[in-house]
């Protein structure tokens, strides 16, 4: 049976709340009974009294007012389904023989106030607990008389952290030289060298990229890039490795370049500080949008939402509309987060905003983006495929002059021919002047769809049109010669012309034309990528250099055409404890009146007196070692989250965190080392441990399936072909061949799926992979790694066939395994013996056993089978 | 309380359970995590009676232009070349468009009343309106973006932003699927290229990855992987399962807690068993010459979306529970901003002959009452032209004009849902949003709007979002 709080969260709670809590919750709540909270529920209403009996359903008041037994039947004109109504009965007939009430517990309150300095408990077990996490998790099952899994062996130990800090399992070698060293402090050594590893950085950065919505196109029409967003991604990975205070991280990624920078002129900020900011820019981004209001307080309530989950756990999208309905967040408090982001500029349609281009602080990598940069320019302006393109574009210009020529024989002369012949520097017909004129009419009316406008133009045309016809029909003016006033802009959209019935040209040269087009549009994006533009937010200069900003309105059902009342950017009164607008910091001589907002709101987070900000990250951070966070829903620590399984563990940990100067390196050390990680993943207890199936009380080890990520890179790590280079431009691993079609947006459209710069950059980790949001990787997606639109705090684990296909049949498995093949007959040569020793140690870190190498021995012919076996295998794909 | 729950829950139990498609589905979205890994795809109950067990939805990329197709608007005519008043209540780019000297441009097209119900149609749609006595129609209705993009995304997953469910996996998600050795969820894409949005409006959304949909390719081997890599025999793949499944049943027998490494364990024999159902299932040999004629696959022109029906219409009969069929992609789509006398005829075409067939072949099969047969696009189009620099007329973007049409399972045949003004620019009536017709499809499904929910990001969220109003004007 599950423990008391987690099955009243997971299926009470959700009836109670639909069909109850619109009259049983808040301040309003019917006959004093609310159904917001299990404690609640089990007070009961100033009628009955306690609603429930625990262990007695049919005694219950809750259940007699369900069934109709009590009157009014509840809810009120309406009938609960049997099987809700059988769903509640259970639980409360669960209530009695539950040895561990209380589990589910500690809900918003207590995690929204500040985290208590709790010091470890005393436990019957004191040579058990290494560090204090033990203590607390040793207490707890002690108290429930669970007990704890012996430790695991060192190889299953081994295999479990590196993949947890590095993302890859130890090489044999590696392994092998933990296994000798007999130093009482092997395991501390080897934790101390994973932590050193860059590859680190690149794991628990692709934790932190799922976090932040980590995209790089656009999601939507054309799904077009939204700018380098590497430099944010190498900019994570970096900052992990070099274990910058979590605080600062933070702080950067909301306000980076808001800062006053104390040491520069003008107090202008650090211009690197535009790479973190990146953060506020990742999500999906509508670019055929002409509606500039809406674009905006879409993009404003994006990263109001993503800003609240991601750093506080707190799920204030709801609040957009209205009042949060499970957390103290009103509405008002919405709109008052959002102010801190009212100063932000996004680049815009016009190209007015600029992004800014910052520098690569690396000089060796700032000299091969020159290289890069200097090539590609080449290649786009002079290259050999450029030179072709105008060749056939001048060739398709001549037809279009002849076939146009052809079109007009015996027609008569309408305003198509007009502005042909005004397009002229010659023409003998028109002046410089009329031809500027009507430049500029034709341009007003293209760029509005303003009346009058369209009229003057309309009415000008008509005049000269005139004056066309006469000399038209009396032969003057060469007028012929108006074709030749066709240029390769005609030409390309004649190519492109899905709307027009006449094509001058064959399907062969339009192909050609795609083709190189599409070529030169590769080089084009690499040439983009490498230059130092990023992908950003920017302030709006604000007066004296701008106009003020727009105050920040309350609105209607988050409608932008409701506006209501104004509000000032004011931290959540959850919280803060009032609704008082926050003090901005601002430079000392108030010169700069839009700057410091968003400094104002991350130093507010990342501050050691924010109750949140430090919780939520230990918590993820113990998510991503044992596969769920003390509070199971990571990013919600609300009445609707699940609450904290040890709330003062959390407490302790977040503590320590802050102590420790915010180190992300520090709290794995803690959590890695602690006694608690280090148990089996088998427990020979688990028998008497049945009341906690799920191991929410950590009993063991929970064995858990890699990750999208840790398989393909494990796969690749474990073959040889890794290719470690690190940072850079995203790259493209080929995509299979039956998804060719859905490489090219459209017939006529661009390259969704590029050919890499590089054969071997096709292998290099998987957060290098380019995020497409419209088209990830089919195994990479398979295996429940999809392109984020939201902020995705944990991926769900799911196990289908669509997995298995492409372990069998994907070329990934299929061409490692024959270099691991390939690597191990050079190792050992042909003796099959060794050969499945090797295979073995390879790909799971330990020798077969005689059984084993009896069976796999028979696999028809060949070590390639064999690798394939193992690549497929559960004990490749879990850790335990 | 039963003996098994006292002993700790299963997975059986708990999906066994009468309550499961109640408070079980809000149950299921917590314990997704742990139970659904195992199964996710087991057929489940409807929530509320009805007869369709699968659907079909036939989704029309860019815009299908509603006045020429299934909107009669003779006052058109009258006011050809002319500007048309000011639309009212309308804001956004179509209020702006509407303001701009745009000149109505009546259809090119002649309409008739067909069926008992004497529904007008139009003459593109010939083979269609043999069937309109069938097909229940909700007209003006309004969607949240006048973009592509969005209006996509709305229209495919309730959502104009990315990031939700789409309606395929709400709907695998409430029902599981019928047929274990195909997925549940399969998107037929266009041969043209991919569709806005790709993955992300098949996709799953914040539900678990074994919801989303799965894209058919043309062609035998129709998913990506299905097949064995050339030089890899078949009895050859054959011993590495066993040798495979040797080796995971040791390591599984010497371990506990192993549901999940069970439920991979079966994974493998599902999808071995795919490699031949799949091939089976896009092999049309097997069906007659006067199905495959009626289909249109003797004619280039309708081959492509032809063949995508008839695959539906096999993947239903097999138990596929969604089946999403694209229509359009890139520049080649019903998107008709210039020279809609060419493009509009063209499309119809291709898809007329296709549909048609579909509905009769689904009825004669007896299927049709099973079958839920939606027809959308992701907006309607303006009376007039639209100002672009194109040279010959077309139809601008209208977020108030859209179609939608259903057929099959409890769908009231002939019976149409709301109407437009005389020039189509919006409803005449009450405003239908598209959570109005999301709501229908589920509830024609089975599923209640209410409790077909799972928790993300402290919200319980759901495809209508706020809620629709169930059309049950449409039915029967």
């Amino acid at each position: 049976m599950p423990v008391v709080g987690a099955t009243f969260a997971d299926d009470v709670a959700p009836i109670l709340r639909r069909s109850c809590a619109q009259c049983h919750s808040g301040a309003d709540r019917a006959s004093g009974f609310s159904v917001e909270t299990v404690e609640s529920v089990l007070r009961g209403g100033a009628r009955r009294g306690p609603a429930v009996i625990a262990g007695h359903p049919e005694q219950s008041p809750l259940i007699q007012v369900l069934l109709g037994r009590a009157e009014p039947r509840m809810p009120l004109g309406g009938v609960l389904p049997e099987g809700e109504i059988h769903a509640i009965s259970e639980w409360i007939a669960s209530l009695e023989h539950s040895a561990v009430a209380g589990l589910g517990g500690q809900r918003t309150a207590d995690l929204l106030g500040p985290p208590q300095r709790s010091v470890a408990p005393a436990v019957a077990d004191g040579d058990w607990p290494a560090n204090p996490i033990d203590a607390f998790v040793l207490a707890r099952l002690e108290a429930e008389n669970v007990s704890p899994a012996p430790p695991a062996d060192s190889r299953t130990l081994a295999r479990r952290v590196h993949l947890d800090l590095v993302g890859v399992p130890p090489t044999p070698d590696a392994l092998g030289r933990f296994l000798e060293d007999d130093a009482p402090d092997a395991y501390e050594r080897l934790v101390e060298r994973l932590l050193a590893d860059p590859r680190y950085g690149e794991r628990w950065g692709r934790h932190w990229l799922d976090l932040v919505r980590y995209g790089e196109t656009s999601g939507l029409e054309g799904d077009g890039a939204i700018g380098n967003a590497w430099r944010y991604r190498d900019w994570v990975v970096t900052a992990l490795n070099g274990d910058m205070p979590y605080d600062r991280f933070v702080l950067l990624q909301i306000a980076g370049a808001d800062e006053h920078s104390k040491t520069r002129n003008n107090y202008a900020p650090d211009p690197q500080g535009y790479i973190p900011a990146g953060f506020l820019r990742l999500a999906p981004w509508d670019r055929s949008n002409l509606v500039a209001a809406e674009v905006r307080q879409n993009y404003l309530n994006e990263v109001t939402t993503a800003t609240s989950s991601v750093f506080l756990g707190l799920t204030v999208g709801c609040a957009r509309c209205h009042d949060h309905k499970y957390d103290p967040i009103p509405t008002q408090d919405f709109y008052r987060f959002q102010a801190f982001f009212s100063a932000v500029q996004t680049e815009d349609r016009q190209g007015a905003v600029k992004r800014p281009e910052v520098p690569y602080d690396h000089p060796a990598f700032e000299r091969l983006a020159e290289t890069k940069i200097a090539q590609y320019k080449k290649r786009v302006e002079d290259g050999p495929e450029k030179r072709e393109l105008e060749d056939l574009e001048e060739a398709l210009r001549q037809r279009l002059i002849e076939v146009r020529k052809r079109e007009a024989e015996g027609r008569g002369l309408t305003e198509k021919d007009l502005r042909l012949e005004l397009r002229r520097d010659d023409s003998l017909l028109f002046s410089g002047s009329e031809r500027r004129l009507h430049r500029r009419l034709l341009d007003a009316a293209g760029r509005t769809n303003d009346p009058e406008e369209q009229e003057a133009l309309k009415a000008y045309e008509a005049r000269l049109l005139v004056r066309l016809k006469r000399a038209h029909e009396l032969g003057e003016g060469d007028l012929d010669r108006r074709f030749e006033a066709l240029t390769v802009n005609d030409v390309r959209a004649a190519v492109r012309a899905s709307y027009s019935a006449d094509r001058p040209f064959s399907q062969e040269e339009i192909d050609r034309h795609v083709e190189l087009t599409g070529t030169l549009d590769v080089f084009r994006r690499r040439l983009a990528r490498w230059e130092p533009v990023v992908l950003t937010v920017r302030n709006a200069p604000g007066p004296p250099s701008g106009p003020p900003l727009p105050p920040v309105r309350v609105l209607r059902s988050g409608d932008y055409r409701q506006p209501g009342k104004v509000v000032k950017a004011g931290f959540p009164s959850a919280i803060g404890g009032h609704s008082e607008p926050a003090e901005m910091f601002t430079d000392r001589y108030r010169q700069f009146p839009t700057r410091g907002r968003r400094f104002t709101l991350a130093r507010w987070i990342a501050s050691d007196d924010n109750p949140l900000t430090a919780r939520v990250m230990v918590n993820r951070l113990w998510q991503h070692h044992f596969g769920r966070g003390v509070v199971e829903t990571a990013s919600n620590f609300g009445k609707n989250g699940s609450g904290a399984t040890h709330p003062r563990l959390l407490d302790w940990l977040a503590v320590t965190f802050m102590e420790r100067r915010w180190s992300i390196k520090d709290m794995h050390r803690i959590i890695v080392l602690s006694r608690t990680y280090r148990q089996s993943a088998e427990n020979p207890g688990a028998a008497r441990n049945a009341a906690d199936p799920a191991n929410r009380l950590l009993w063991k080890f929970q064995r858990r399936r890699l990750d999208a990520e840790a398989i393909r890179d494990g796969i690749l790590h474990a073959s040889g072909g890794l290719n470690p280079e690190m940072g850079g431009p995203s790259m493209f691993p080929p995509l299979p061949e039956d998804l060719a079609d859905f490489a090219r947006y459209g017939r006529t459209g661009g390259l969704m799926w590029e050919p890499n710069e590089r054969e071997e950059d096709a292998r290099r980790r998987s957060i290098y992979i380019f995020q497409r949001r419209s088209l990830p990787l089919p195994m990479m997606a398979a295996f429940d790694a999809p392109v984020f639109s939201e902020s995705c705090e944990r991926r769900s684990l799911t196990t289908t066939p669509l997995q298995a296909l492409s372990m069998m049949n994907g070329s990934l498995v299929h061409e490692e395994a024959q270099r691991l093949a390939a690597r191990i007959r050079l190792l050992v040569g042909n003796d099959p013996v060794l050969q499945i020793e090797t295979a073995f140690e390879t790909v799971l870190g330990r020798p077969p056993d005689s059984d084993e190498a009896r069976r796999l021995s028979r696999l028809e012919g060949s070590l390639e089978a064999l690798c394939r076996v193992l690549f497929n295998s559960n004990e490749f794909l879990h850790v335990e | 309380m039963p003996e098994s729950m006292k002993s700790g829950i299963t997975r059986r139990d708990l999906l066994g359970k009468a309550y499961l498609g109640l408070g079980g589905l809000a149950f299921l979205d917590v314990m997704a995590a742990e139970s659904l890994r195992s199964d996710p795809l087991r057929a489940r109950d409807q929530q509320l009676p009805a007869k369709a067990k699968s659907c079909i939805f036939l989704f029309m990329e860019g815009g299908v232009s509603q006045m020429d197709t299934f909107e009669y608007k003779p006052v058109l005519k009258q006011y050809a070349g002319q500007r048309m008043p000011q639309a009212a209540n309308t804001v956004g780019e179509i209020a702006t468009f509407s303001a701009a000297p745009n000149r109505v441009i009546p259809s090119y097209w002649e309409f008739a009343r067909h069926g008992e119900s004497g529904r007008w149609m139009s003459e593109l749609l010939p083979n269609l309106a043999g069937h309109v006595d069938d097909l229940a129609f909700i007209h003006g209705v309004k969607v949240d973006n006048n973009n592509h993009g969005p209006a996509v995304y709305h229209a495919l997953t309730g959502n104009q932003l990315p990031g939700s469910a789409s309606v395929g996996a709400w709907i695998t998600y409430g029902l599981g699927s019928e047929n274990n050795d195909l997925p549940g969820y399969i998107v037929l894409g266009d041969h043209r290229g991919s569709t806005i949005g790709g993955a992300g409006v098949w996709g799953a959304g914040y539900l678990p990855a074994a919801y989303q949909g799965t894209i058919f390719r043309a062609g035998s081997t129709p998913i990506v992987d299905l097949r064995r890599r050339s030089g890899i025999s078949a009895g050859q793949q054959q011993a590495e399962m066993d040798a495979l499944r040797w080796f995971n049943r040791r390591h599984a027998d010497s371990r506990t807690d192993t549901s999940e490494l069970e439920a991979r364990i079966a994974s493998y024999e599902l999808a071995f068993r795919m490699q031949s159902e799949a091939p089976e299932l896009v092999d049309l040999s097997g069906e007659t010459e006067a199905t495959r004629t009626s289909y249109g696959l003797d004619d280039p022109v309708t081959e492509p979306f032809g063949r995508r029906c008839l695959l539906a219409r096999r993947m239903v009969e097999r138990g596929v529970r969604f089946v999403k069929v694209l229509h359009g992609a890139g520049t080649d789509r019903w998107d008709d901003h210039g020279n809609i006398e060419e493009r509009l005829p063209k499309h119809c075409r291709e898809v007329d002959r296709p549909v048609a067939a579909l509905l009769a072949d689904l009825k004669s099969r007896g299927l049709l009452d099973e079958t839920l047969v939606v027809w959308a696009s992701e907006m309607g189009r303006t009376p007039f032209d639209n100002n672009l620099v194109t040279p010959t007329p077309g139809r601008d973007h209208n977020q108030y004009g859209l179609v939608v049409w259903m057929a099959g399972g409890d769908v009231q045949g002939g019976e149409s849902f709301g109407e437009t003004d005389e020039f189509s620019v919006r409803a005449a009536g009450d405003e239908i949003p598209l959570r109005d017709v999301h709501a229908t499809i589920l509830r024609l499904m089975g599923l209640d709007q209410d409790r077909l929910t799972y928790l993300h990001e402290g919200r319980y969220k759901r495809l209508t979002d706020i809620g629709g109003r169930v059309i049950d004007e449409i039915l029967a």
